[in-house]
């Protein structure tokens, strides 16, 4: 029988709902800054269970940087604070998939710039405190098969690994797994398509992401994603996680030189 | 990667799939063809030309495509002479194509059919110079067809040498895949029309080179997408037509492991399930369920083999 005092899995689904609808309201400027001016960091006082809301903020990780990086919205001492607590409260895994690691390194670099140094700070020195987070190895480097996206993954598996990436894919956030995001791209395509084809739209919203991204830098994805990113905006399935994805990869299209729709592979 | 991945043993090689594929549809359609035979006294006016009469026409592709390939073994080259044999017979030599021509001048199937004959070196001269006739009249190019039929009727043209000046681009254009659209937009139907698209510019694999370079580009991007996503609900039929797709190419594309887990749905004695659904009915109910997805694999098949021992 469940204690009525722990928190159940639908708890925990919710709390990862409602954050993430909360930062599409701020990444969508619905939110009201005067009444809302932290988003993690109410979201995290005004929750019943605080321990349930920052499970939610781990599980975000990177996107709760997303009105920030995409929008301009501030993020202030107090969802610092809230982002460095998640990680001492749910540490990482020692032995964590290499996605879940890029997520959690992702964000302890992103807390040091928007917590510690100048928001217009870049992004390729490694953070003084690292919140025992670990750098994970470059993808498709020395740490084998297992890397994500190395060399060797085929375009289904590159995609699997990609799409649970895909809160790397953001304006101004840099390192090998963009890298990779550009170097097969042509991939990230073909899982896009057969996402789409397979009505798996959580999935195709993520890739879309790292297409719009690739897009965002000047690159050419094998799809019109402002095509795919509107299917997916007038679908409006999935819940807030997918909305949130798609509405940043709607962020990143509407920051980058437009795409020519059709042509030989559209 | 958050699941393990294990190392699994080496795929067989395609060829040897492939010829498997292929040796055992061919004899399973020559074993049943009994099965597909008209009814006494059928003439050009058949209500159902579905249910036997085109089927006739796939298997004499599927046979002459043996033939052409010149892959096959002494046997299984006798086999497709016998299927063609007795297609041709249950054809009355050609004469119910003539009849059904002279009464139905739109159509077009008796050319398509036709061809396939032609193909394995069958002549009808009077439905030759039917055909010559009809071709000049303003009406056949005024025929209101889907765009892949249109690319049927020129492929079926050139190959029986009837002298029909044919715009190939602007049949090709007119075609889906001649926009290359969003690939992730296809559906099963359309799925069929790209396949089909491609055999007819291609003449089922003989011409890879007369697939406009930009169609070979989109179809190299998206065929492995199409044939993931379907393989995966068990459209076998039309799984296995894709395949014909990728031997059309000039690049041939052919997934080792695909090609072994065809080789394992088809049953023992050559029949290809059409889809997932179980294999039911008694042997004329099966002929009638999966004598086409049959056909389909003996051409996979050959073509594979074919493309394979160019390499």
């Amino acid at each position: 029988m469940p204690n009525p005092g722990t928190p159940s899995r639908t708890d925990y689904a919710a709390a990862v709902e409602g954050l993430a609808d909360r930062v599409l309201g701020a990444l969508r400027g619905t939110g009201d800054p005067a009444v809302d001016p932290a988003v993690v960091a109410s979201q995290v006082d005004e929750a019943p269970d605080p321990k349930v809301a920052l499970a939610a903020v781990r599980v975000l990780g990177p996107d709760v940087f997303a009105p920030a990086l995409l929008a301009g919205v501030p993020f202030g001492p107090g969802d610092a604070r809230a982002v460095a607590e998640s990680l001492r409260i749910f540490p990482p895994a020692p032995d964590a998939a290499p996605e879940a690691a890029w997520r959690d390194w992702t964000t302890v670099r992103l807390l040091a710039r928007y917590g510690g140094g100048s928001p217009d700070s870049t992004f390729t020195d490694t953070p003084e405190d690292t919140l025992g987070v670990r750098e994970p190895s470059p993808p498709g480097g020395t740490g084998g098969t297992d890397s994500p996206a190395s060399p060797g993954l085929s375009w289904r598996d590159l995609s699997l690994s990609m799409a649970q990436l895909s809160p790397l894919a953001l304006p101004n956030v840099d390192g090998p797994v963009h890298e990779t995001a550009l170097s097969r791209l042509r991939d990230l395509s073909r899982g896009t398509a057969r996402a789409m084809l397979r009505r798996d739209y959580p999935t195709a919203a993520r890739l879309a992401r790292w297409l719009a991204c690739a897009l965002h830098r000047g690159a050419h994805p094998d799809l019109d994603t402002a095509a795919v990113v509107r299917h997916l905006e007038l679908h409006c399935g999935g819940g807030g996680r997918t909305a949130l994805d798609t509405a940043v990869a709607r962020g990143l299209l509407d920051r980058s030189q437009p795409q020519r729709p059709g042509g030989p592979t559209a | 990667m958050s699941t393990p991945r294990t190392t699994a043993a080496a795929p067989v090689p395609v060829g040897r799939s492939a010829h498997r594929v292929a040796t055992r549809a061919l004899g399973w359609l020559r074993r049943h063809c009994e099965l597909g035979t008209l009814p006494p006294g059928t003439t050009s006016d058949m209500a159902d030309p579905d249910s036997i009469y085109k089927p006739l026409g796939e298997t004499a592709l599927a046979a002459s495509l043996v033939l052409r390939e010149g892959l096959a073994s002494a046997q299984e080259e006798r086999t497709a002479r016998e299927l063609l044999d007795f297609a041709w017979w249950e054809l009355r030599g050609g004469d119910m194509l003539y009849e059904r021509q002279l009464r139905y001048m739109m159509m077009v199937d008796p050319l398509e059919l036709y061809a396939h004959f032609v193909r394995a070196g069958y002549r009808h001269r009077r439905l030759e110079a039917l055909l010559d006739h009809l071709g000049g009249l303003v009406t056949m190019d005024a025929v209101e067809q889907v765009p892949n039929r249109r690319l049927a009727v020129a492929n079926a043209a050139r190959l029986t040498g009837l002298a029909r000046e044919t715009d190939w681009k602007r049949l090709t254009d007119a075609t889906w895949l001649g926009n290359t659209p969003e690939p992730w937009v296809i559906d099963w139907m359309t799925a069929y029309c790209v396949t089909h698209t491609v055999f007819h510019i291609t003449d089922w694999g003989a011409r890879p080179g007369d697939l406009p370079p930009h169609l070979e580009e989109y179809l190299q991007l998206w065929l492995p997408v199409w044939l993931d996503v379907w393989r995966e609900v068990q459209e076998w039929d039309l799984v296995t037509e894709l395949l014909i797709v990728g031997s059309c190419l000039r690049e041939p594309y052919a997934d080792p492991v695909l090609w072994e887990e065809l080789a394992s749905v088809q049953h023992e004695d050559g029949l290809m399930p059409r889809d997932g659904k179980e294999v039911e009915g008694d042997a004329a109910q099966r002929f009638r369920d999966h004598h086409h997805p049959t056909v389909v694999a003996a051409v996979a098949g050959t073509l594979a083999l074919s493309r394979a021992a160019e390499r």
